[in-house]
C-alpha cells in the first residue's frame, strides 16, 4: 500500500499514534456522571451477591476497545490517502505526462473514464517513485514539480481536467530519469526514445458533432445557413436526434437511424434576424463521450448595432448606413452631441472636448487633446498599397482617389494606410479603455461615396469597432488576442485569466462553448467546439503499433480513503448505538 | 414546604382516630377507654367493700338486696399517648418522601389532637431529635405545621441508637409511629424490636419513592449516597439494574414480613401517591386508622 498525503513512515507513524491515543482516552475513564442514590444500602447487597458473568459480559471490554482503536486507525487511515502499491518503485527523477485531450473524457466499460484510469495511474506511478516526480499535461505543460511532496502531487492531480489543447510544447524536466506519458493515443504524437508510454485507450462507440458553422447561402435564397456534420463512430449503427437551436429558437430537430461509421450532413436556412447564437446537440444512447454531443456557432454580422452620427451634414454616411438592417442609426449635430454607452459612434470632421465613452470613427477629425492633430495639407494624396488589418482587408486603394488630406497624427495612433509621401491616411488607437478609427480625409474631399472600396472600408470600420471577429471557431487551448483585449469571459460567465505581452495577449481557453471578449469597448465571440474526427474516433488509437504498456481498468469505486472513511464512520455509528444500549462499553 | 390541609379534609380527619390494639393508661380524661377502672360514666363492675373505700361508690340497692357492701366500678376514659418517629435523615430528602413524611406526620397528630389525644413528635436520624409536644385540642394543629415546615433532613440512619435513646427516657406506654424509609445502614430490625419490647403498640409508616426501587441510570455512573456521602463508580448494566431491582423488592418483602412477625402495623406510602388516598384509604385499610 502507498501513502498519498505523506511518506509512508509518516502515515505508519500516525496511525500508530491514533491508535495509541484511542486507547489511552478508552482506558482513561471519563469522569462519569453523578447519581444521588437515597442509600448505597441495596447497592452493596447487589454488589455482593456473586453473579456470573456471561460471555459477553466477559468480552464487551476488549471488544470495544478493539472497536474504539479500529475507528481511529480508519481515520487515520483516510488522512494518508493509501493507494494500491503497483509495480516496483522508480530511482531517480520522474516525469509524469498526462494526456489532457478531450478524447480522454471517453467513458470505458468499467464506467470509469479515460481520465480517471490515467490518474489513478499517476497517484500510483507518483506514489513508488523514490525521487522527485514532476507532473505535466499535454494542454498545460508542466503543472507541478519537481518535488517529493506527494500532498502537493495529489492536490495537482486533483485539479487537473480534459481540456483539449493539444498544441502546447511537450514538457521538459532538466535531470529527468523517466519519463510516463500515459494517454489514449487519440492525437499522434511524435515521441522521445526514451518515453515510457502507458496506454489508457480502449475502445468505445461515440456519435458526435464533427463540424458545425453558419456560411453565407450558397443557394442565393435567405441570408445564410447553418452546416452540421454528425458521424457515429460507434461499430454498430444507432438512432440520432438532431437538434439545432438559434437563440431560443429550435430551428430543427430530427432523428436518422446512422450506420456504423456513417457521417451525415444537414443544412439549416438562416433568417437575416435573430439571435446569433447557434447551438447543434445530439442526442442518443450509449455515447462514451458527452463533450462532443453540443456544438456552437456564432452568426457574425447580425446582432444590432447602435450607431450615432454626428455631423453637420451626414447625407453620404447616412445613405450607406441605412443599407445595413443590423445598424441602429441616429443623426446628432455637433451641438447637440451628449456622451453615451453602448454602440458606436462616428464623427464627421468634429471632436468633443472629452474622450468618447463609445468605440468611435473620426473622419477628417480636428484638433484634440485626446486624439491628436491634423498636419500639412496634401493635394492629391495617393494611397496605394493595400494591408491585413482588419479595418482595410479588402480595401481597393487604387479606386480611391483622394484630392486633399491633412494627414492626422496622435501619441496612441498606428497608421494603417499612408499616401505615397507617407501622410497618414488611415489611422487606428487600440487600447483596452479606447478604440478609434481615424479617417484622415472626409468623403467630401476623395471620390469615397463612389467608390468601390468605400462602402468594404466603411464596413470593416463598423466591424472593428462594434463587434470585432476573433476567429468564431476556434478548438480549446491557448488563443491570442489583441494587446487591446479587456476581458475574456468563459461559457460558465467567469472570466478568463489574460495574459499581456507586448503588443499581443494570450489566453487559455478549456472549455467548449462560446467565449465573450471585449475590447477596446468592442465585443467578440469566440466560440470553441470538441468536435473533431481525431477526438471522437474512440474506436482508433495511434498506440495500436507502439511498444505501450496497458493500464488496467480498476473499476469506477471509491477510493481507499473514502472507504476509511465510510467503515470507521459505520463502526463509529455502531459503537455508539451499541454503547448507548449498554451492549458494549 | 407550606403543610396546610383544606377544611374539608380536615374535616375527614376529624371522623377518624387512631386506632391502637391494645389500652393504655393516659394522663388526663379523654375519650379512650383506659385499662384502670375510674371515674367515667359507664358502669363496668362490683366489688367488694375494702376499708378506705369512697363510701360514695357503695351500691345501697345491691346491700339491700343481697346484705353485703358491694362498690360499683366505672370505666376510665383517658387520652392515648402517640409517638410520631419522623425520619429526617438525608435519604428522605429524595424525590419528594421528606415532604410526604411530614404530612403523614402532621394528618396523624391532627387526628390525635381532634380527639384529646397526647401526641409527641420525635424527628430523628442518626439519633433522636429534640421532642415537641403540642399539647392537646385540635386547634393545636398549627403549631406543629409550623414545627414540621422547619423540619430539614440531616445526617444518616441509625433506628438502633434512636430507640436506645427513646427507652432511656421515661415514658408512657402508647402508640409508636415510626414514618421512614428504613434505608438504615444498620438494619432496621433491631430497632423496630427494642421499640417493639418497649411496651408500644407499633405502627411502621413505610415511605418509598420510584427512584428507590429504580434509579434510572444506566453505563458508568458515580452514585453518591445521599446519607454518609460515599461514592462508588458503578457500571450499570441492564442485568446490574434488575439486580437491584430485586433488592429494593427483597427490602420491602422482608421489612413487611418482619413487621408481620413482629405483630407491628405496617403501611406503605409511596411519596409520589396522591396524599389523601393514603390517609383516607390505605391507612385504614392498614387497620391504622379508623
Amino acid at each position: 500500500m502507498s501513502f498519498g498525503a505523506m511518506a509512508a513512515w509518516q502515515a505508519l507513524l500516525l496511525i500508530a499514534a491514533a491508535a495509541a491515543a484511542a486507547v489511552a482516552i478508552f482506558r482513561m475513564k471519563l469522569r462519569p456522571p453523578r447519581v444521588q442514590v437515597p442509600s448505597l444500602l441495596l447497592w452493596r447487597r447487589v454488589f455482593d451477591h456473586a453473579r456470573e458473568l456471561t460471555w459477553w459480559e466477559k468480552v464487551r471490554r476488549a471488544v470495544s476497545l478493539v472497536a474504539t482503536a479500529l475507528i481511529a486507525v480508519l481515520l487515520a487511515l483516510a488522512v494518508t490517502r493509501p493507494g494500491p502499491r503497483r509495480g516496483q518503485a522508480s530511482e531517480g527523477r520522474v516525469l509524469i505526462v498526462l494526456d489532457s485531450s478531450w478524447s480522454m473524457a471517453a467513458r470505458t466499460k468499467s464506467g470509469e473514464t479515460r481520465w480517471q484510469r490515467a490518474v489513478r495511474q499517476a497517484r500510483s506511478l507518483a506514489a513508488s517513485a523514490a525521487g522527485d516526480v514532476a507532473l505535466a499535461t499535454t494542454a498545460d505543460g508542466l503543472v507541478e514539480g519537481p518535488t517529493s511532496d506527494t500532498a502537493l502531487l495529489e492536490t495537482a492531480i486533483d485539479r487537473l481536467r480534459p481540456s483539449g489543447g493539444d498544441s502546447a510544447a511537450w514538457p521538459r524536466v532538466p535531470g529527468t530519469d523517466r519519463v510516463y506519458f500515459i494517454t489514449d493515443g487519440a492525437v499522434a504524437r511524435a515521441l522521445d526514445p526514451g518515453v515510457i508510454v502507458q496506454s489508457v485507450f480502449e475502445a468505445a462507440g461515440n456519435a458526435a458533432i464533427v463540424a458545425f458553422g453558419a456560411r453565407p447561402s450558397l443557394g442565393g435564397g435567405g441570408t445564410g445557413e447553418a452546416y452540421v456534420q454528425v458521424a457515429n463512430y460507434a461499430p454498430v449503427g444507432r438512432a440520432v436526434r438532431l437538434i439545432v437551436s438559434r437563440g431560443q429558437a429550435v430551428l430543427s430537430d430530427q432523428r436518422a437511424d446512422m450506420a456504423a461509421g456513417e457521417a451525415v450532413s444537414a443544412v439549416v436556412p438562416l433568417a437575416a434576424t435573430g439571435s446569433a447564437r447557434l447551438v447543434a446537440r445530439i442526442e442518443t444512447e450509449d455515447d462514451a463521450l458527452a463533450e462532443d454531443n453540443e456544438a456552437v456557432a456564432w452568426i457574425e454580422g447580425v446582432d444590432a448595432v447602435n450607431v450615432s452620427v454626428v455631423s453637420e451634414n451626414p447625407s453620404t454616411i447616412g445613405a450607406l448606413l441605412q443599407q445595413d438592417p443590423s445598424l441602429q442609426v441616429v443623426f446628432v449635430k455637433p451641438a447637440e452631441y451628449k456622451p453615451a454607452t453602448g454602440g458606436i459612434v462616428i464623427f464627421d470632421r468634429w471632436l468633443p472636448p472629452q474622450t468618447p465613452t463609445q468605440p468611435a470613427l473620426c473622419i477628417a477629425p480636428p484638433a484634440s487633446v485626446w486624439l491628436g492633430e491634423p498636419g500639412a495639407n496634401e493635394p492629391g494624396a495617393r494611397w496605394i498599397a493595400g494591408g491585413t488589418h482588419p479595418v482595410i482587408a479588402g480595401v481597393d486603394p487604387l479606386t480611391i482617389d483622394v484630392k486633399r488630406v491633412r494627414g492626422y497624427s496622435g501619441p496612441d495612433l498606428t497608421t494603417l494606410a499612408a499616401s505615397e509621401k507617407g501622410t497618414p491616411l488611415i489611422s487606428v488607437m487600440d487600447r483596452p479603455d479606447r478604440r478609434v478609427v481615424v479617417w484622415s480625409f472626409s468623403p467630401a474631399d476623395s471620390n469615397l461615396a463612389s467608390a468601390p472600396a468605400f462602402p468594404v472600408l466603411f464596413g470593416n470600420t463598423i466591424e472593428w469597432l462594434a463587434r470585432p471577429s476573433f476567429g468564431v471557431l476556434r478548438h480549446a487551448g491557448p488563443v491570442e488576442l489583441p494587446a487591446s483585449t479587456a476581458r475574456l469571459v468563459s461559457p460558465d460567465g467567469l472570466p478568463v485569466p489574460v495574459v499581456k505581452s507586448g503588443d499581443r495577449a494570450v489566453a487559455r481557453l478549456t472549455s467548449p462553448g462560446l467565449y465573450l471578449v471585449e475590447a477596446g469597448g468592442a465585443r467578440g465571440v469566440i466560440g470553441v467546439n470538441v468536435g473533431d474526427p481525431d477526438v471522437s474516433n474512440l474506436s482508433r488509437s495511434s498506440l495500436t503499433s507502439t511498444a505501450t504498456a496497458h493500464v488496467a481498468a480498476g473499476g469506477a469505486g471509491w477510493p481507499y480513503w473514502m472507504w476509511a472513511v465510510g467503515v470507521g464512520l459505520v463502526l463509529a455509528a455502531t459503537e455508539w448505538w451499541t454503547w448507548q444500549r449498554r451492549v458494549t462499553v | 414546604m407550606p403543610l396546610r390541609f383544606e377544611d374539608d379534609f380536615l374535616k375527614k380527619l376529624e371522623y377518624l382516630h387512631v386506632v391502637s390494639k391494645r389500652a393504655f393508661a393516659g394522663q388526663n380524661r379523654a375519650d379512650r377507654l383506659a385499662p384502670k377502672r375510674g371515674r367515667g360514666l359507664e358502669f363496668a363492675d362490683h366489688r367488694g367493700y375494702s376499708a378506705g373505700d369512697d363510701f360514695r361508690h357503695i351500691d345501697w340497692k345491691a346491700y339491700k338486696r343481697l346484705g353485703r357492701l358491694l362498690l360499683r366500678l366505672f370505666d376510665e376514659e383517658q387520652d392515648l399517648p402517640i409517638y410520631l418517629f419522623v425520619d429526617c435523615s438525608h435519604s428522605m430528602r429524595e424525590a419528594g418522601k421528606f415532604d410526604q413524611a411530614r404530612r403523614i406526620a402532621a394528618a396523624l397528630c391532627y387526628i390525635g389532637l381532634a380527639h384529646l389525644d397526647r401526641v409527641t413528635i420525635l424527628p430523628f436520624d442518626a439519633e433522636l431529635g429534640d421532642e415537641t409536644q403540642p399539647g392537646r385540642g385540635k386547634g393545636r394543629i398549627f403549631r406543629v405545621f409550623e414545627l414540621l415546615e422547619r423540619m430539614e433532613t440531616e445526617g444518616a440512619t441509625d433506628l438502633r441508637e434512636v430507640f436506645t435513646d427513646f427507652a432511656s427516657r421515661t415514658r408512657q406506654q402508647g402508640l409508636a409511629v415510626v414514618i421512614s424509609d428504613f434505608l438504615d445502614p444498620h438494619g432496621f430490625e433491631t430497632g423496630l424490636k427494642l421499640i417493639s419490647s418497649m411496651g408500644h403498640d407499633t405502627f411502621v409508616v413505610h415511605v418509598a419513592a420510584a427512584s428507590d426501587a429504580d434509579p434510572g441510570a444506566l453505563g458508568e455512573v458515580r452514585f453518591v449516597d445521599a446519607e454518609t456521602g460515599e461514592l462508588r463508580d458503578v457500571d450499570v448494566t441492564p442485568a446490574l439494574a434488575r439486580a437491584y431491582g430485586d433488592a429494593w423488592r427483597a427490602h420491602t418483602e422482608e421489612l413487611q414480613r418482619f413487621c408481620g412477625r413482629y405483630s407491628l402495623g405496617y403501611v406503605r406510602a409511596d411519596a409520589d401517591a396522591p396524599f389523601d388516598d393514603i390517609i383516607l384509604q390505605t391507612f385504614r385499610k392498614g387497620r391504622f386508622l379508623a
